[in-house]
């Protein structure tokens, strides 16, 4: 018998495992046959809908994909282990452009905001989350054999239209090709076991999750990886929360501990191994999955089981998968000090969200108390009701654009686009009311414009990509036969995000203060300085970028006007009817990148910012640009109202090491933590390291490797980044003092 | 009149002056003048300009406004003559590098207090204001006045002290204080004027005078190498401490060099040429001073 490795041991091989994998040729066919195959068959089968097409396809994958159970892991290895390279990436972009080329009706428009900058768009199938509860409560096969009853009580009731028939066929196609997939993994670990231990047991695993629901902690830690793997890899939408695994898990933890089945060192284990897939899948956007919440009783879900998977993490020294703490009132403070604890250690790789603003926010769109309580984190920040609600992104609003377009009367002065929104230009602006009207129409005209489009090419999501991983885990989905990720959930939720929320607030802030206050200039001046960027009017620009007005300070007037902008942007977005049977709400998180690529669009701004710089992401200031410390900024962002922006309300805050030392420390950072939360704020993610610090490790990436930062909720290593996001970091921790 | 006082800093969020989160306000003027000072600017009660010759833009927007003539232009280079300054704080405003900064602008009691307030939410775990500096108890008026108003408003007020003054100074404000962070440097007579120009008689007279009054007092130490850290005087510093009432705890606090301050403000710098004791020697010196003081170190 071989012996069984440890973690150490087993390092290189989890590295590499979604890197360079080694594959026995024998197991399948190579990645480019397969995708080749792949849209063979869906040219014979273009006959038949949509659904069907993908479960054959998917079917055909499931057969043949390459598959590996090795010693070294507790997990099994799937062919399909590239992101950028699935195998049925071809066919979904095939009826992509298909919807492109022949339905869509405001394509132009949509290239036009994007081009300009104003607006970046897109669809979206990289935001679900199945119903986590009904997978481990049934299992693969429980979950075919629900479909089933579904699909027998509609066509007994006479309901079973060929669409209808279409969506249960895709499902038990999927469902069935799962089961015989995990007769492979389990067929091939028995055949090349010789006799390992760890592959003979993951034999036994994939046996039992062929019979039935997982019956202990290993069986439904690799459920949770399998169907991850399956949606993701395989059937083509992105898993964006592994759940609560503190509160899922947990009933087969104690039965494990009681019944002798395992040992707590061998639950460490299987955490162990298992975060380290998402480790090493790498992806930089993440695999979260999140920590807490609030039972029914009002008692928190934290348990010994959330401390034991923190503590694991925590040995790990990785990013991801990154991890979201679920707070409130009935937290254990033991919980968020060894949370916090581990960021202040350079380890800034938690986001904590609090639940009583949660709730606020959600029940403020209608959905129930239970509801709200019980939502799933899921991506960066979001939330979103479990096994009951999708959401996609579907829009990213420049927040500097509508400024340009009202100084260019609706012509962006970027790419010449005319967006077609007229407002009079220069002439019709006397005051700082004037040029806010025009802001306002220019910001309205673009979310209509993009509200257009997210209408246009959201209606032909299950189209373009039919879930029935998905949608089969989803009860409504069932109950009414509709793609659980296009309108077969309760809650079909489209999101507008924002970037440069703050340095628009700063960039008209500045235009009142110099223009129309002081008069320093006329409009008409400001205009040729940003047109000429600033090119001879150094000093002015130094005078607007260092002017006292901006938002992250705790200035009254400034946070007025933040607060202002904040609420037009909920009112005009939320709850407004999209594309698929659902609704769209307003965001205030900003997208990895855009703060850039928006940025590059964008020639200069009025608060000082020069053509191309980055502009400020989520709620947080202008980089540079807080100056009265954390407890200024706290309340400034929070001095808007967080139910407007349901989809999603995150703050960045960067602290000294200094400040969060020792004992006196923790009970630093928990008070922000508190003060954030009473003031109904929502999601808020700590950085903490100082600029000396980060500065060494721009010159010297070798000694610095483990150092992660979050930006908008991704975390990432900081030697990883680009030059020019170091430098964002560097001078935001320059502003900082210990 | 109202009573008003030269602030040089308002630090929010301090974490390491008095429990929880506070706001700690620094006043300028202190009768010592400790050569390891690393708030220099605390020390004289008028206000002075600081000058942070790295930032500066060449902009010269300072000459423009500078009613005495302290700021000039030669060959691009901005030159500033300190002698001349009258501390009006004009070029602050529009330093565009922003490397001018006025130290010590006049505030009322009112202005302190909305200051404070600003940041209540944050005390919830047992923070609130601290007065430090300079020191503080120069302006026990000021010092009363303030904490009479932000008791009532419910904040947590305590006072960063360094005890030279006279008693009927800490009486004045003894009614109105939850906490004294009180500032030992050394138990010797002679060692102790050697090094902050007075000697610490009236400190120690004080020390044992407050210790008497049931407020909470905690005892701050600066570890000062080649000055206090031997063994000899760590444990006439525990002596000293040993036995007093009402010492909810004794911190010591590592030397750190701060030489740009002192160039900022144009002031002679005598802080020792030494390093910051590792956390090692601090905790090797804390234990000494646990066992000679019988009180609880932090």
């Amino acid at each position: 018998m071989i012996a069984t490795g440890t973690l150490e041991q087993d390092k290189a091989y989890l590295w590499s495992k979604f890197k360079d994998p080694v594959f026995d040729p024998d197991t399948g066919l190579d990645s480019e046959t397969i995708k080749a195959n792949v849209l063979k068959l869906a040219e014979e089968l273009k006959h038949l809908p949509h659904p069907v097409v993908k479960a054959r396809a998917f079917e055909y994958v499931a057969r043949h994909v390459r598959i590996d159970v090795n010693p070294h892991d507790w997990f099994v290895a799937f062919g399909c282990y590239d992101r950028w390279n699935r195998p049925l990436d071809g066919l979904v972009a095939k009826w992509d452009r298909e919807v492109d080329d022949t339905r869509l009706t405001t394509l132009q428009l949509m290239q036009n905001l994007k081009q300009s900058g104003a607006c970046g768009m897109g669809k979206d199938f990289d935001h679900s989350v199945p119903d986590w509860d009904a997978l481990f409560a049934l299992g693969f096969p429980g979950i075919r054999q629900r479909a089933r009853s579904y699909r027998r009580r509609r066509q007994d009731s006479g309901q079973l239209t060929p669409e209808a028939e279409a969506y249960f066929d895709g499902i038990e196609i999927t469902y069935t090709a799962i089961l015989d997939m995990l007769g492979r993994f389990r067929d091939h670990a028995l055949k090349h076991a010789d006799g390992d231990e760890r592959v003979l047991a993951c034999a036994a695993c994939l046996d039992s999750l062929i019979q039935g629901p997982p019956t202990n902690t290993y069986e439904v830690l690799q459920l949770i990886y399998l169907y991850f793997m399956i949606s993701e890899y395989v059937d083509r939408l992105q898993v964006r929360s592994l759940g609560n695994l503190d509160r899922t898990v947990y009933p087969y933890y104690r039965k494990d501990l009681q019944e002798g089945r395992y040992t707590e060192a061998q639950i460490r284990e299987f955490f162990a191994y298992f975060m380290m897939q998402f480790a090493s899948i790498a992806n930089p956007w993440g695999h979260p999955f999140y920590f807490g919440g609030t039972r029914r009783d009002g008692q928190s879900e934290i348990n010994e089981l959330s401390y034991l998977i923190l503590d694991e993490f925590d040995k790990l020294d990785i990013c991801s998968p990154k991890l979201q703490l679920k707070i409130s009132p009935n937290t254990p403070t033991e919980f968020i000090d060894k949370a916090v604890d581990i960021i202040r250690r350079g380890r800034n790789s938690m986001v904590f969200l609090c639940e009583p603003s949660i709730k606020r926010a959600m029940m403020g769109y209608g959905a129930t108390e239970e509801e709200a309580r019980t939502c799933d984190i899921t991506g960066c920040y979001e939330f979103v009701p479990r096994a009951r609600g999708n959401t996609t992104i579907v829009a990213y609003l420049n927040m500097l654009k509508p400024l340009e377009l009202a100084l260019y009367d609706g012509v962006d002065p970027f790419a010449g686009i005319d967006l077609g929104c007229r407002t009079g230009g220069l002439d019709a602006i006397r005051t700082f009311d004037d040029l806010h009207a025009a802001y306002l129409k220019q910001l309205g005209h673009i979310i209509e414009s993009a509200i257009r489009c997210a209408n246009d090419f959201e209606q032909h999501l299950n189209f373009i990509n039919p879930t029935n991983a998905y949608s089969a885990t989803i009860e409504n989905s069932l109950a009414t036969a509709r793609d659980a990720f296009h309108d077969g959930s309760i809650y079909n939720i489209s999101s507008i995000l924002t970037a440069g929320f703050a340095t628009a607030v700063d960039a008209m802030m500045a235009v009142r203060e110099f223009v129309f206050e002081k008069q320093e200039l006329s409009l008409q001046q400001l205009k040729d300085v940003l047109r000429d960027n600033w090119k001879g009017h150094e000093k002015l620009r130094l005078r607007m970028l260092q002017g006292r007005s901006k938002y992250g300070n705790g200035i009254d007037a400034v946070d007025f006007y933040a607060e202002t902008l904040s609420r037009f942007l909920g009112n005009k977005i939320n709850m407004r009817p999209n594309g698929r049977g659902g609704f769209y709400l307003a965001s205030m998180h900003t997208p990895p990148r855009y703060y850039l690529t928006h940025g590059q669009k964008t020639g200069a701004t009025p608060d000082g910012r020069l053509a191309g710089e980055e502009i400020s992401r989520n709620i947080s200031p202008t980089m540079g640009m807080d100056i009265n410390g954390v407890t200024a900024l706290i309340r400034s962002a929070t001095r808007m109202d967080s139910a407007l922006h349901p989809a999603d309300f995150p703050l960045d805050v960067m602290l000294h090491p200094a400040t969060v030392e020792g004992d006196e420390g923790l009970v630093a950072m928990r008070t922000l933590l508190n003060a954030y939360m009473q003031r109904h704020g929502i999601a808020i993610q700590f950085n903490v390291f100082d600029a000396d610090t980060l500065i060494d490790a721009q010159s010297n990436p070798d000694k610095y490797r483990g150092l992660q930062v979050r930006v908008c909720g991704w975390n990432v290593h900081f030697t990883d980044l680009s030059r020019k996001e170091q430098d964002m970091f560097i001078r935001r921790a320059q502003n900082i003092s210990g | 009149m109202p009573t008003v006082v030269p602030l040089f800093e308002a630090k929010r969020f301090a974490v390491h002056d008095g429990p929880g989160v506070r706001t700690v306000l620094f006043v300028k003027g202190c009768p010592l003048r400790c050569r390891w000072c690393h708030n220099p600017e605390g020390q004289q009660s008028q206000p002075e300009l600081a000058y942070y010759e790295h930032k500066c833009r060449q902009c010269g927007e300072c000459v423009a406004v500078c009613p005495q003539g302290a700021h000039a232009m030669a060959d691009g280079r901005h030159v500033f003559n300190r002698a001349a300054c009258i501390g009006c704080g004009a070029c602050e405003e529009v330093c565009l590098g922003r490397a001018l900064k006025l130290m010590g602008r006049p505030v009322t009691v009112e202005q302190a207090r909305q200051i404070v307030l600003e940041d209540c939410e944050f005390y919830a775990d047992g923070g609130g204001v601290t007065l430090s500096g300079g020191e503080p108890l120069l302006y026990p008026d000021f010092c009363a006045e303030l904490f009479t108003r932000l008791k009532a408003d419910g904040i947590h007020c305590a006072l960063d002290t360094c005890g030279a003054v006279g008693w009927e100074c800490f009486e004045r404000v003894l009614p109105h204080t939850d906490m004294f962070l009180y500032d030992v440097k050394h138990a010797d007579q002679a060692r102790h004027c050697q090094y902050t120009g007075l000697s610490n008689r009236q400190i120690v007279e004080n020390l044992k005078r407050l210790a008497q009054c049931g407020v909470p007092v905690e005892i701050r130490i600066p570890v000062i190498p080649g000055f206090n850290d031997d063994p000899v005087s760590v444990r006439a510093l525990g002596l000293l401490l040993h036995g007093l009432p009402s010492i909810v705890a004794v911190r010591l606090l590592p030397y750190h060099q701060a030489h740009s301050k002192y160039e900022a403000i144009g002031c002679p710098d005598h802080m020792p040429d030494a390093d910051t004791p590792t956390p090692a020697r601090m905790a090797a010196i804390a234990a000494q001073l646990a066992e000679s003081s019988g009180q609880t170190l932090r």
